[in-house]
C-alpha cells in the first residue's frame, strides 16, 4: 500500500495539479475523493488532515502537505521519475512565475466565474436550513463569503466584469507565450503546463469566444499535445462529474 | 549582453533580490551582474529602455519590485529571482531536502501572499502617498501613462486619491500582526533562522517586515524572538551591503504600490 493519501475533488483546477502530478511521476498514492459539493471539505474527518477546509492536502506518512502548487514541486522534488521542472535556471524562473500568474492573479477570475455559472447553481437546490449549516462550519471567513455568493448568486456585477477582464486577457497572454515556446515558460513539459492544463482544459467549451481553432491556435495546439499524455487520460479518468466528461467532448472535437 | 538588476530602494521585495544576490557572490568578477538603482515610486521600473519580453514586468503580481533583465527579458517576482540566482550560483539559500524545501515555499507563499499586500498597504499609506497626491495631473498623468497592468495602474490611482478602505486597513494591520506571530513562533525553539539555514525565506520576510516596525510597533510589542531574528538578519554582511545602496538613506520608508489584496478567498 502506498504511504501518499491525497485528497482531492475533480480533476480540475487545483486538485487536479497533484493528482497529474503523481500521475507523470509514476507515484502510486491512496485517492480520496472529497465531493466539494457535499461539503465534504468542511466536515471533521477532513478538518482534521487540513484545518483550512480546503482541498487538495495530500499526506505523506506523516507529514501533512498543502497547497497545490507547491505540493507538485515537493512531488517533483521528493520522487524518481520524469523531472518535472526545466534544467535551465531561467526556464524554472519562468515556469515559477506562470504558476504565480495563475494561482494569484488568472486563477480566482477563473474562479469567481466558474462558482458564479457552476458551483452556485448545482448546490443552491438543496434545502436553505441544511445550506445555512454547512456555510457556518466553513473555517476561513473569506470561503464563508465566496460560499453565501455563489449560493445566493450575488457576486457584484463590478467583480465579475473584473474577473472576465482578467480572463480574455489571461488567455490572450497565454496564446502569445505559446507562440513563443511549445510549452508554457520552456520548450519542456512542465509543472507550468500541469498547473495552467488544470484551469484551460475545457476553454474551448467554457469560454468559445475567447478560445477555439480561430482564435487561439498556439493554445489548441498545446492543449491537444497534452490532452494526448497518458497521465492526463488516467487522470481524467478518476473524474466522477460532467468536468471530467468536458475533457472527452473537447478531445473529440480538436481537430 | 549584460544581465542587469534593477532595483528600488532596498526595502520590501528589492532588499531581499539585493541580499540574494550578495549571498550569490554573483554581483563581483568579470561576469558581475550590474545594479541600476531605480525610483520605483516615480514609475520608472515602467521606462527600462532595451526589454525584448516584457510580460513579467508588465504583469508582476508583485506589483513595482526589482526587474532582473537578462538578454533583454524582464525577470520579476523577488522570490523567483532570488531562487534564480541561488540557482545559478550553486548557492545554499534553499533546502535540499523536499520537505524542507517546501516548507519554505510555503513560509515565503504566506508572506507575499498575505503579508506584502498588507505591508505596501500600511507603507504606501504613511509613507508614500502624500508624494503622489502632490504631483500636478499632468505629471502623475505622464507617471502612469507606460504602466500596461489596469489593476496595476488602477492602485496607483487608488494612493494618489487617497482611497485607502477601513476594511482594508483592518485587515492588512491585522496580516502584518500575523506574519510577526508566525515568525515568533518559528523562532521560540531558538533557531537563528526561519528555516533552520538561512534561507530566501528570511531576506524576503524581513524586506517586508523592516519597514512595518516604525509603522506598526504595537505589533513588534514583546517579540523578544523576533526582535533579535531582525538584528540578525540587518547584521548579515549581504543585507548590510544592500541597505548600503540607498539613496535616501532611509530605505525602511520607501514604498510603491504591491500587490493587490486578495480579490478572491
Ligand atoms: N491555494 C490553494 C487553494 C485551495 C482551494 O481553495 N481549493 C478550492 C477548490 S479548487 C476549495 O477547497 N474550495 C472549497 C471551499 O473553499 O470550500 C491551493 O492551490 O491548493
Amino acid at each position: 500500500m502506498s504511504d501518499i493519501t491525497l485528497y482531492h475533488w475533480e480533476p480540475n483546477a487545483n486538485s487536479g495539479k497533484p493528482m497529474l502530478a503523481l500521475m507523470e511521476k509514476g507515484v502510486p498514492f491512496t485517492s480520496h475523493y472529497i465531493d466539494m459539493l457535499a461539503f465534504d471539505q468542511h466536515k471533521p474527518d477532513y478538518l482534521a488532515v487540513n484545518p483550512q477546509g480546503t482541498i487538495p492536502a495530500m499526506t505523506h506518512g506523516d507529514r501533512v502537505l498543502v497547497e497545490s502548487t507547491a505540493i507538485m514541486e515537493y512531488v517533483n522534488d521528493a520522487f524518481a521519475g520524469p523531472d518535472l521542472m526545466p534544467g535551465d535556471a531561467q526556464d524554472r524562473w519562468r515556469v515559477r512565475w506562470w504558476m504565480k500568474f495563475m494561482d494569484q492573479w488568472l486563477g480566482p477570475s477563473f474562479s469567481m466565474i466558474g462558482w458564479s455559472v457552476f458551483v452556485g447553481p448545482m448546490v443552491r437546490k438543496r434545502d436553505p436550513e441544511e445550506l445555512a449549516a454547512a456555510i457556518d462550519r466553513i473555517p476561513l471567513p473569506e470561503r464563508r463569503i465566496a460560499w453565501r455568493k455563489a449560493i445566493n448568486g450575488s457576486f457584484g456585477e463590478a467583480e465579475l466584469a473584473e474577473s472576465r477582464r482578467r480572463v480574455a486577457l489571461g488567455i490572450a497572454l497565454l496564446e502569445a507565450e505559446l507562440g513563443k515556446r511549445d510549452y508554457v515558460g520552456s520548450d519542456s513539459y512542465s509543472l507550468a503546463d500541469i498547473n495552467i492544463f488544470n484551469s484551460t482544459y475545457s476553454l474551448p467549451l467554457s469560454q468559445p469566444d475567447l478560445a477555439g481553432r480561430d482564435k487561439t491556435p498556439n493554445i489548441m495546439r498545446w492543449l491537444k499535445r497534452v490532452y494526448q499524455r497518458e497521465a492526463v487520460a488516467k487522470t481524467w479518468a478518476m473524474g466522477r462529474t460532467d468536468l471530467a466528461h468536458r475533457y472527452s467532448l473537447i478531445m473529440e472535437g480538436i481537430d | 549582453m549584460a544581465t542587469i538588476l534593477y532595483h528600488g530602494e532596498p526595502n520590501g521585495p528589492s532588499l531581499a533580490v539585493l541580499a540574494a544576490l550578495a549571498e550569490s557572490g554573483l554581483d563581483t568578477g568579470p561576469n558581475a551582474i550590474a545594479c541600476r538603482a531605480i525610483d520605483l515610486l516615480a514609475g520608472d521600473r515602467h521606462r527600462i529602455a532595451g526589454l525584448t519580453e516584457t510580460l513579467a514586468l508588465d504583469f508582476a503580481v508583485e506589483g513595482e519590485g526589482p526587474v532582473l533583465v537578462i538578454d533583454g527579458e524582464a525577470m520579476t517576482e523577488s522570490v523567483f529571482v532570488a531562487q534564480y540566482l541561488d540557482e545559478v550560483a550553486g548557492g545554499a539559500l534553499q533546502p535540499r531536502d523536499a520537505y524542507a524545501h517546501w516548507q519554505m515555499l510555503m513560509w515565503c507563499r504566506r508572506i507575499t501572499e498575505r503579508c506584502a499586500p498588507a505591508a505596501a498597504f500600511l507603507g504606501l499609506r504613511a509613507q508614500g502617498a502624500d508624494r503622489l497626491a502632490a504631483m500636478s495631473d499632468d505629471d502623475f498623468a505622464t507617471l502612469v501613462a507606460p504602466i500596461v497592468s489596469e489593476d496595476l495602474k488602477q492602485r496607483w490611482h487608488d494612493t494618489r486619491t487617497g482611497a485607502f478602505p477601513d476594511a482594508a486597513d483592518t485587515d492588512s494591520r491585522a496580516k502584518v500582526a500575523g506574519a510577526v506571530d508566525m515568525v515568533e513562533a518559528q523562532l521560540v525553539d531558538g533557531r537563528d533562522w526561519l528555516m533552520g539555514p538561512l534561507s530566501i525565506a528570511d531576506f524576503e520576510t524581513y524586506g517586508w517586515l523592516m519597514g512595518m516596525v516604525a509603522i506598526l510597533p504595537e505589533a513588534f510589542a514583546d517579540r523578544p524572538h523576533t526582535a533579535a531574528w531582525l538584528a540578525r538578519v540587518r547584521a548579515r554582511p549581504s543585507v548590510q551591503s544592500a541597505l548600503a545602496r540607498s539613496a535616501t538613506g532611509r530605505p525602511e520608508a520607501a514604498w510603491a504600490p504591491g500587490p493587490e489584496i486578495n480579490r478572491w478567498g
